[in-house]
Formats: structure tokens, C-alpha cells, sequence
């Protein structure tokens, strides 16, 4: 039996739709009255597990599901051993560093050494302010980030940006882009060594 | 305040014990058979033998606080490796060593501190053959050990193969700071990183077709042997699948070659292997093993003894994986001897030892009983079925 890991939230609908596509029908996870976690597809071949963003790449590196859909600032920020198979084009968005309008910084590398820098992708932040050898003191927050600057626990931001509404609605901008990101199909290295081609053929089905 | 052990350590009930005696003894059993002796390395070793010559990293190690640089062994192979250097080096070869013992890897844990990983460990380890004869006895005891663990069925138990000559002709196009990227991509099969390389299409279109190729060995040699050269290590695995294969279907184990897959520990330079199984859910890794030629020139042994061979199950993985019903339990079975209140615990005592010098597991009731009955009702309480009553 195939598991597959699907994060909730805004990737479930595109997601369901590419596994349709692959042959395999979880659209019953897209009933708002659905309130099961492990869904079968209607051909009874799979089941989708209904999981958090953050835990999709958990499922998929300890195996007990062989694949996953998770965006890729979730694989940067956690960096898991799964195996990245396929770019799936959607969700796409930007992970950048934000400060206040008026604060005057253009660049990450204005900002000022030992500045405070809120967000919820601190491996990815620290990463980014080590590439720039710019020191920083790094506040975790696990939502509305945009608070950060407002309130003045931080001088500046890294967090995902769409429309980058959210950061005009509160007086921000983003100054610096880390990476872009889109969904990624992810699997299980060892299951994918081992598959005997069931999973290939979701995955070549996927890509195209 | 709770006292729980530190996170990641075993802290095993008495049937985890026993199942683990039972299987590392079934385990034993075939290694002497085929002419093993068994060694006891250090579970404590300096951080130089631990990080074998660099093939192990070390934030894999479980440093100790000394004076000098000490950590706890994350497998056996260098330790016992480095034994058949030194003090066994005159032994004449090949060298047959078995060891059982735990090892600890340090991981890092979810809250970004550390944890340690503590597993119990059986494996062999054959020195001093250079040629193929190595893998072919070191595979086939392999395979028979596999039917002596007397594992459930149907658990599609698979053994998977590389060689990292196979990765190093595929490697072989990439300049230095390339090959790792590439290495590391087809290791952890990231087909992404590969399709978004900026290296020549063709070369690209290569390692993507490498990616995808595994399966039964002799296919998958000749599709490399198109891909990129009929070389000699070709041949001489073709060699060594044809010894195996017909040994791997008696006992019902797939044999699959994957010229990119690579474990954990860069301590092999060889053939490599993982026997896996899969149970309900995800693949379990149960043994692993390979060729270590390089670790011996690194801990200095002589030229023509720089060759080793070895693999180790993972007992702590294989508990699991043994049907209830075949589990040599004792626990059950026992005689619970008790004495009434005219008799003493001497008695019950001395009557205890008759039983144990005939070979009958017996446990004493401590307290008297007032009556028989009150013993017979306290047999499944001691888990015994038979009660020697004393009176």
C-alpha cells in the first residue's frame, strides 16, 4: 500500500488535483466534512495522511509515508533527508527579509550587527546572515511575524512572502530575497531504491 | 523530579533482554559454524580509531569528557579492524573475527540538543582476502544467518547492493567541488538537484538514466556497462551475483543492484550493502556491510593485509521482526515452590536447589502459605504453572 503525506492548508487543493491526475483520487480530504487523517483514494491502491506543513518531510524521511507534497521553505528550514523528485510548479512564493518602511535599510547587509531578526524559519535565516557575514540575534516566532518590527522586538524580519499584501497592510517591505518556492514532490530514498515501480509511475505521471 | 535515562538510550524489560539473547545467540551459532572467533572491542576508543581515517564524522560520535580524545563507538568494525592491524597482525589470514556489543551514535535531537542512539550490534568480519571470495563467503554467511534469525514471513526481505567503483566510474566526468554535489545528490536520490545542474545535457541525461537504474544485478550491469563503459569491475561482480543469486532465492531474499546507493558511514571502499525488510510499514534496515580495504591501509596495516570484510545486524531491529509464537521465552514454565507455616524458608530453599541441580527453572515464595490453595492462586502472579508445594 502507497502512503502519501499531504500538508493542509493552502497546497491540499493543488495537490489532490496532481495526484488525480497521477491516478490516484484523494479528493475526499477536500470535504469540508471530512474529519479522518488517513484517507484512502478511491482506488484503494493509496492513503493520503493529513498532516501539518512542518511534518510532511517527518512522515516521508522516517518512511511511513513514500512520498509527500511540502513546500520548499520547509525542506530548506528542516532540512530532512528526503528525496526531492519533482518541482510542482504551484504555491509559489518568496522567502525574504522585511523591514519597516521607514526604518531606511535597502539591503540585508545595511542592517546593523547584532540586530534582532525575527522569524519562524530561523535555519534559514541563519543561514542566509552567515552566507553575508553579518552577526544577528535571532528571535523564533511561530506566527504573525510582521508583529516583529511593530512591537520592536525585532528590527527586522525573514518569513514568506506572497502578494506581499500582509507586509503593505503593516507598514513593511521586503528589502532582500533568500529563495523563491514552489511545492515539491518528496519521497522516501530507501522506498524509492526499493520500489519495484508503483511509485515511478506516480512520480513520471506527476512530472508531466 | 522524574529519573528517565538520557534520550536515545536503552533501557530494555526482561523479555527485550531475553529476545535479544535468543536472537544474538541464533546469530552465533552460524558465525561459528563458519570458523568465526569471537573478539569484545573496547566500546571506548580514542576519537583517531573512531573516525576511521575520516570515514566517519565526528558528529556522529559520542564524545566523552577526558583528558585525552575519547568518544563511544558508533560501530565495531573500526575497533576490531584495528586489532587485526596491531595485536592480530601476525595471526595468519584469512582472520575470522564475530563480535557482539552495543554502539552508541550521537544524533541531534528535535530540540536541537543531542541525543544518543544506543543499539545492540552483532556482526563478522573476514581479513586478509583481497579477491571476490571474500564477498562471495561473506554474502552467503550472510544469507544463511538470515534463515537461522527464523524472521517472520513475508516480510520482502531485500539485499541491496552498490559498489563505490560504480560510483566513482559514474563520478568520473566531475571535476572536485562537482563530484561531491553530485555524489551527494545521488546518494540521497535528489533528482531535482540533478535536473537543475548546469553541467552538459548529455552528461545530465547520463546521471539521470544512472538514477533510475537498479534492479536484477545482471541487468543493471549491462545497462551500465552502455552507459559508461564495459569496465573490469563489471565483470567481476557479474562473477559474484552469479554465486549469490541462486543462494539469495533459496532463501527467498531479492537481490538488487543500485549503483548509486551508498550508506551512512563512509568507512567502505568496496562493495557495499543493506539487507532490508519490509514489514507493515516502512523499510527496515537489519544488517549492513561492505568491503573496507582504504580503513585498513589508514590504520596501518601491512600491503598485503590491507583488506577486510564485514557486516552487522542490528538486533534492536530484528526484535521486532520475530514472530510471538517463536519467541524461546522462559518466563512461562517455571515451578513456584512454597511451603506451608510448619515448614521454613530453609526448606523451600533446599527443595529449590534438588529442583535446579535436574535443570528446572524454580522460583521460592518467600512468605509461607497458609494453605495450598493460596499458592496455587498465586502461580500466574510469579508467572509459574506448576507449584511444588512443601509441607
Amino acid at each position: 500500500m502507497i502512503t502519501v503525506a499531504l500538508a493542509k492548508g493552502a497546497l491540499l487543493k493543488d495537490s489532490v488535483t496532481r495526484f488525480a491526475k497521477a491516478g490516484l483520487d484523494f479528493s475526499a480530504v477536500l470535504d469540508p466534512d471530512n474529519r479522518q487523517l488517513m484517507v484512502p483514494s478511491s482506488c484503494g491502491r493509496a492513503n493520503a495522511l493529513l498532516v501539518r506543513n512542518g511534518d510532511v518531510p517527518v512522515y516521508v524521511a522516517y518512511g511511513q509515508a513514500q512520498l509527500g507534497v511540502v513546500g520548499y521553505d520547509v525542506l530548506r528550514e528542516q532540512q530532512m533527508p528526503v528525496a526531492q523528485l519533482v518541482d510542482l510548479g504551484f504555491g509559489g512564493c518568496r522567502m525574504a527579509v522585511a523591514v519597516k518602511e521607514t526604518s531606511g535599510y535597502l539591503r540585508a547587509a545595511e542592517l546593523p550587527p547584532h540586530c534582532r531578526v525575527a522569524s519562524k524559519f530561523t535555519n534559514c535565516a541563519r543561514q542566509f546572515f552567515d552566507e553575508l557575514d553579518l552577526p544577528v540575534d535571532l528571535v523564533h516566532l511561530t506566527g504573525s511575524v510582521e508583529l516583529g518590527p511593530i512591537t520592536g522586538i525585532a528590527e527586522a524580519i525573514v518569513d514568506l512572502v506572497a502578494t506581499g499584501r500582509t507586509l503593505k497592510d503593516n507598514g513593511l517591505i521586503a528589502i532582500e530575497d533568500l529563495f523563491q518556492s514552489t511545492a515539491r514532490l518528496v519521497g522516501h530514498p530507501l522506498s524509492l531504491r526499493l520500489d519495484r515501480g508503483n511509485l515511478q509511475e506516480i512520480i513520471e505521471a506527476m512530472r508531466s | 523530579m522524574t529519573f528517565q535515562p538520557a534520550a536515545g538510550a536503552r533501557d530494555l524489560n526482561p523479555q527485550q533482554v531475553e529476545r535479544n539473547q535468543v536472537l544474538s545467540e541464533r546469530l552465533a551459532s552460524v558465525y561459528r559454524v563458519w570458523g568465526y572467533e569471537e573478539v569484545a572491542p573496547p566500546r571506548v576508543e580514542r576519537m583517531s580509531t573512531l573516525k576511521a581515517g575520516g570515514g566517519i564524522d565526528s558528529k556522529d560520535i559520542v564524545r566523552l569528557v577526558a583528558g585525552e580524545p575519547l568518544g563511544l563507538r558508533p560501530e565495531m568494525t573500526a575497533s576490531i579492524a584495528r586489532a587485526a592491524c596491531t595485536r592480530l597482525a601476525n595471526r595468519p589470514r584469512p582472520l575470522r573475527l564475530w563480535a557482539v556489543g552495543t554502539v552508541f551514535e550521537s544524533k541531534e535531537s528535535v530540540d536541537g540538543g543531542i541525543s544518543i542512539e544506543e543499539n545492540l550490534q552483532s556482526g563478522v568480519e573476514l581479513f586478509g582476502v583481497h579477491d571476490i571470495a571474500a564477498e562471495m563467503e561473506l554474502l552467503s554467511l550472510l544469507l544463511e544467518t538470515m534463515e537461522a534469525l527464523e524472521l517472520k514471513e513475508n516480510l520482502g526481505t531485500s539485499l541491496l547492493i552498490g559498489h563505490t567503483s560504480l560510483m566513482n566510474l559514474i563520478l568520473k566526468p566531475f571535476c572536485k567541488v562537482q563530484r561531491e554535489i553530485v555524489k551527494k545528490a545521488l546518494i540521497n536520490y535528489d533528482r531535482l538537484t540533478i535536473e537543475t545542474l548546469e553541467i552538459d545535457k548529455e552528461v545530465k541525461n547520463i546521471l539521470l538514466s544512472v538514477q533510475e537504474c537498479r534492479g536484477y544485478p545482471i541487468d543493471v550491469l549491462t545497462d551500465l556497462a552502455t552507459l559508461i563503459g564495459e569496465e573490469k569491475i563489471i565483470l567481476s561482480l557479474k562473477r559474484l551475483f552469479m554465486t549469490i543469486e541462486p543462494i539469495a532465492t533459496e532463501h527467498g531474499v531479492t537481490i538488487q543492484l543500485d549503483p548509486t546507493f551508498q550508506p551512512h558511514f563512509d568507512l567502505y571502499s568496496g562493495i557495499v550493502f543493506q539487507l532490508v525488510c519490509q514489514d507493515n510499514s516502512a523499510p527496515i534496515v537489519i544488517a549492513k556491510g561492505g568491503r573496507y580495504d582504504e580503513l585498513m591501509n589508514r590504520l596501518g596495516a601491512e600491503i598485503n593485509n590491507q583488506a577486510g570484510v564485514g557486516f552487522s545486524y542490528s538486533i534492536d531491529k530484528l526484535r521486532e521482526l520475530i514472530p510471538q509464537n517463536k519467541d524461546n521465552s522462559t518466563s512461562s514454565g517455571s515451578i513456584l515452590v512454597a511451603f506451608s507455616s510448619d515448614k521454613r524458608l530453609e526448606d523451600a530453599l533446599k527443595r529449590q536447589n534438588e529442583l535446579h541441580k535436574r535443570g528446572l527453572r524454580a522460583i521460592v515464595e518467600l512468605n509461607h502459605c497458609k494453605k495450598r490453595d493460596e499458592a496455587i492462586s498465586l502461580l500466574a502472579k510469579r508467572n509459574c504453572n506448576q507449584l511444588d508445594w512443601v509441607d
